[in-house]
Formats: C-alpha cells, sequence, structure tokens
C-alpha cells in the first residue's frame, strides 16, 4: 500500500466519522424534551388588533381584560410528541369548542375556544433554554379554526421542571385576519 | 353553380376567421381569466350563504338587538340613577356605557347603510349568480375560438372544402351571437358591474378592519351589559324579574348574543377571505362589456363567412363575364 493510498483511506475514514458527527451535532447539543406541558396559572393568550392594541374578551377572568387566562384540560396540556387532535363533533351547536385536551375551552366574547394540535409537537432544551416546533397548534372557535402554532421559545428549570413557552402568530384570513395570537405558557412538565 | 366551379375560393374569409380564433383562444389568456374567473366564482360561492333576503334581514335584525339593548340601558341607568342615594357600581359602568352607546351610533350607521347597500344588491347577486359559473368564462372564449381557428386553418389548406365550413362558421357565429340572449347577459351583466362597483367600498382591506373594530366594540358592549351593567342594576335594588319586564332588550340581548356571534363572524370571515378574489376580478373588464365580447366576433363572423363568399362569387362572375360572352367560347364563330 503506497503512501497516498494510505492518505486518502486515513481521509475518507475520518470524513466518514466526522460527516454524521457534525450533522447530528445541534441534534446532540440540543436535547429533546418528552412529557406533557401542564398549562398552569400565568398562562395565557392575547388578541393583537391589526392596527394596535389588544382586544378585550369581556369575558375573561382576569382585571385586564385584554389576557385571557388559559388552564390545562382533561389532557394535562400539551403533549410533547403527540397530536392532540379535535374531537368530532368539533363544537357544539352554539360553536363552543369540544376539543378539551390541551387547554379547559375558555370563553371569548361568549363563546369557548379550545386548542388542538394536528402535527406531534418537538421541544428541545439547549441549557435552560427551550425551543419547539408548534407549527400546527390551531384555536378553535364558534365553528372555526385558526392556526396559531409557530416556533416557540422559552426557559426550562431542570430542577423544578418549571418551563414557559412565548410566541406569537398572525391570523391570515377569515373574521380574525390580520390579529396577532400572543401566547405564553408556564407551568411544569410532566413525564 | 356552374359560374362557381373551377373559381378558387378567395383565402382571407378563412385566414380572418383563423385570426378571430385565436383572438378568441387568447382573450381569457391576455385578461387572466384562468387564474381570476375561478376567484369570482369562489367570491360567489362564499357569499351565498349570506346573500339570501332572510339572511340579511337576520343581520337587521343582530343590530337592532344590539341597539335597542343600548337604547333600555341608557333608561335603565337614568331610572335607576334617579333613585335616591345612588349606587356606586352603577355609577362605574354608566360612563363606560355611554362611551360605548356613543360608538355604538357610528357602528349601527355604518353597517346598518352596509346592509342596507348589501341588500340593495341582492337583486344585482341573485342576476350573476344565475349566469353560468365564472370558471367556465374563460372556456366560452376558447372553445368557439378553437373551433372558428380549426375552421379557418382547414379552409385554409383545402380551399375546395371552404364552402362546407363556412356554414359551419356561420352557425358558430350565430351561436355566438345568441349565448349572451341565452344566458340573458344583456339584463344580468349590467346588474354584475352594479354589484361589483358597489362592493368596490366594501371588500377592502381597510373596510374589514373598520368592520373587525366594530365587532370588537360589540363584543366589549355585549359583555358590559351582561357581566356589568345588568349586575350594576341588581346591585341597585332592582330583581332579575324587574329588570326582564322593565328592559327586556337586555334580556334579548344576552339571549341572542352567541346566534349574533354564530351570524356575524362568518359573515366577516366571508368579506375578509374575499378581498383578493374580488380584487382579481374586479381587474377584469367591466361585466357591462361580457355580452359583446360575444356578440361581436360572432357577427363578425358571420359577415365574412357570408359576404366573403358573396364577394368572390360576384368578382368572379364579373372575372367570369367577359369569357362567357366571348363568342368563341360560344362556338358562334
Amino acid at each position: 500500500m503506497t503512501n497516498r493510498l494510505k492518505l486518502r483511506l486515513i481521509a475518507a475514514a475520518v470524513t466518514a466519522i466526522a460527516v454524521p458527527v457534525v450533522a447530528t451535532g445541534p441534534a446532540l447539543a440540543a436535547q429533546q424534551v418528552r412529557g406533557v406541558f401542564h398549562i398552569g396559572s400565568g398562562s395565557y393568550i392575547r388578541m393583537g388588533l391589526p392596527n394596535g392594541g389588544y382586544f378585550s374578551n369581556p369575558y375573561s377572568k382576569s382585571s385586564d381584560k385584554t389576557y385571557t387566562p388559559i388552564s390545562s384540560g382533561v389532557g394535562g396540556g400539551i403533549r410533547a410528541g403527540v397530536a392532540q387532535n379535535a374531537p368530532s363533533p368539533a363544537f357544539d351547536r352554539h360553536g363552543n369548542s369540544l376539543a378539551n385536551s390541551i387547554i379547559t375551552p375558555t370563553s371569548f366574547t361568549g363563546i369557548r375556544f379550545g386548542v388542538i394540535t394536528t402535527v406531534p409537537p418537538t421541544f428541545y432544551l439547549s441549557g435552560n433554554r427551550l425551543s419547539g416546533h408548534l407549527r400546527n397548534l390551531y384555536a378553535e372557535w364558534n365553528k372555526q379554526t385558526f392556526r396559531q402554532g409557530g416556533i416557540v421559545s422559552g426557559t426550562y428549570n431542570s430542577a423544578t421542571h418549571q418551563y414557559t413557552l412565548t410566541w406569537q402568530t398572525k391570523v391570515h384570513g377569515g373574521p380574525f385576519d390580520g390579529y396577532t395570537g400572543h401566547w405564553h405558557l408556564q407551568g411544569t412538565v410532566s413525564p | 353553380m356552374m359560374r362557381r366551379q373551377g373559381v378558387p375560393p378567395k383565402r382571407w374569409p378563412p385566414a380572418v376567421l383563423a385570426v378571430i380564433g385565436l383572438g378568441l383562444i387568447l382573450a381569457p389568456v391576455a385578461f387572466g381569466m384562468f387564474s381570476k374567473a375561478p376567484r369570482g366564482a369562489s367570491m360567489m360561492t362564499s357569499f351565498s350563504p349570506f346573500m339570501t333576503r332572510e339572511r340579511l334581514d337576520g343581520f337587521q335584525t343582530d343590530l337592532r338587538y344590539v341597539g335597542n339593548a343600548v337604547n333600555q340601558g341608557q333608561q335603565a341607568i337614568s331610572d335607576t340613577g334617579r333613585a335616591p342615594g345612588g349606587d356606586r357600581n352603577l355609577a362605574r359602568v354608566a360612563p363606560q356605557f355611554h362611551t360605548f352607546a356613543r360608538q355604538w351610533r357610528a357602528v349601527d350607521a355604518d353597517m346598518g347603510g352596509m346592509l342596507v347597500t348589501i341588500k340593495a344588491n341582492l337583486p344585482n347577486y341573485q342576476a350573476v349568480a344565475a349566469l353560468p359559473s365564472f370558471r367556465l368564462f374563460p372556456w366560452f372564449f376558447v372553445i368557439p375560438g378553437a373551433i372558428l381557428l380549426l375552421l379557418g386553418a382547414a379552409g385554409l389548406a383545402r380551399a375546395a372544402n371552404w364552402r362546407a365550413l363556412r356554414w359551419i362558421a356561420v352557425a358558430l357565429g350565430i351561436a355566438l351571437v345568441l349565448a349572451p340572449v341565452g344566458f340573458q347577459m344583456f339584463s344580468r351583466a349590467p346588474k354584475g358591474a352594479q354589484m361589483m362597483s358597489t362592493f368596490k367600498t366594501i371588500e377592502t382591506r381597510h373596510h374589514l378592519r373598520r368592520i373587525q373594530s366594530y365587532f370588537s366594540e360589540m363584543a366589549v358592549g355585549q359583555g358590559l351589559v351582561q357581566l356589568q351593567l345588568v349586575p350594576a342594576l341588581r346591585h341597585a335594588g332592582l330583581s332579575a324579574a324587574q329588570i326582564r319586564a322593565r328592559y327586556p332588550a337586555l334580556r334579548a340581548l344576552d339571549a341572542n348574543w352567541v346566534p349574533i356571534l354564530n351570524d356575524m363572524t362568518p359573515m366577516i370571515a366571508a368579506m375578509s377571505n374575499n378581498i383578493d378574489n374580488y380584487q382579481a376580478i374586479s381587474s377584469l373588464p367591466s361585466f357591462q362589456l361580457f355580452p359583446w365580447f360575444f356578440v361581436l366576433p360572432g357577427v363578425i363572423v358571420i359577415v365574412i363567412a357570408l359576404l366573403g363568399d358573396r364577394r368572390r362569387g360576384r368578382g368572379a362572375a364579373e372575372r367570369e363575364r367577359p369569357r362567357l360572352f366571348n363568342p368563341v367560347n360560344q362556338g358562334v364563330t
């Protein structure tokens, strides 16, 4: 075996090992978080108006009616890796959402909205920074469905399992076209 | 018959027909009809649940529920506020309610006006809805155009066939002239133009934002009535039965609020989702011109198919006349 051939073989071996390591590097750095993200006290949604300001929801339990507090539904909250689809039927005859897995359906202007995910969400932890793909999260209200998911980010405390997640998504089309849903979730993650 | 035999038909009539055919094929492409017409069809379908007299009456009733509640709410504040001692809760609610009442006047005037306008345009909408689907519109140009192009090409390729082909062209021309009559386009298309003109100020993002803000104000107002005014009246000493008896509109708004939301939000959604569709369809030539897009080519096709051949006949006859009367030809000499 010539020196040149040896060098080539070594280079090939290094490449064969290095490429997958580099490619999977970020995944190794960011650890996937599994479990249920319980939606605890302090979680809310605010609807930003197209021309500034926030929609005031008279039925909000908050003293500031631009915040509508939300809490875990019967499924415990958002389940990482599991799609929590809409039930069938999705609404009662008044247009109240029957999707009660992620959040307890909550009154918005007199009609209750629920939240669903149609694709399993994924969350990653890097240090104490939490990020996630929650693109396929939808709010259901008054027999209508609004995409409200997005790339989410927040924090996670490995010792206490406390997390926060925040994101915002602009509504395209429908009665709330141009509105922006500002979401803030906090609570604990349980396996 | 004898005169026509042996005289080659003119080539320009089939050539012109082929050009008209090509023009008809290209017209929908030039106007962007293949992308815009389906948007028009989509808009018509989206509006159809709302464009009925019953549904539009329902929206006006919805506004009346709110309006009556505003009037009786103000009356209730005025009546109860006059009671000796007054009430702190009511005093707190009163300014908010008066603000809402003031906002409501503007909302009612604008939304009420919009509903009156839409209602007045109901026959126009129905006239357009009775036309064949917008999706078919480009094909109304392309299909006759393709037939004309084929006829023209066939006439050019085999001149001898032109005499037979031209009658097909005449029939197609008559069909083009009669199609708008059959579809009642002459009466419906101007109504469509009128509808499009009316929606010009309604189907805009700016107007949508205004309607959305009205919705927001109405929601706040309903919450104010149900969650603050009625409890304040109770706190001021009125029983639930007294409130119901004296100010029935407050109760009526509460009872009908969810149906109002069920009614209003899909309408706002339809408005919102069709702004781009409206813009697309409104960039087409005016609806009023559409019947003429069929009639004019139809007439031209008929004229060319008939006169083109007659002129050929006359010309040939004139050219042939000296030959026919030539004594040599007659075998006289």
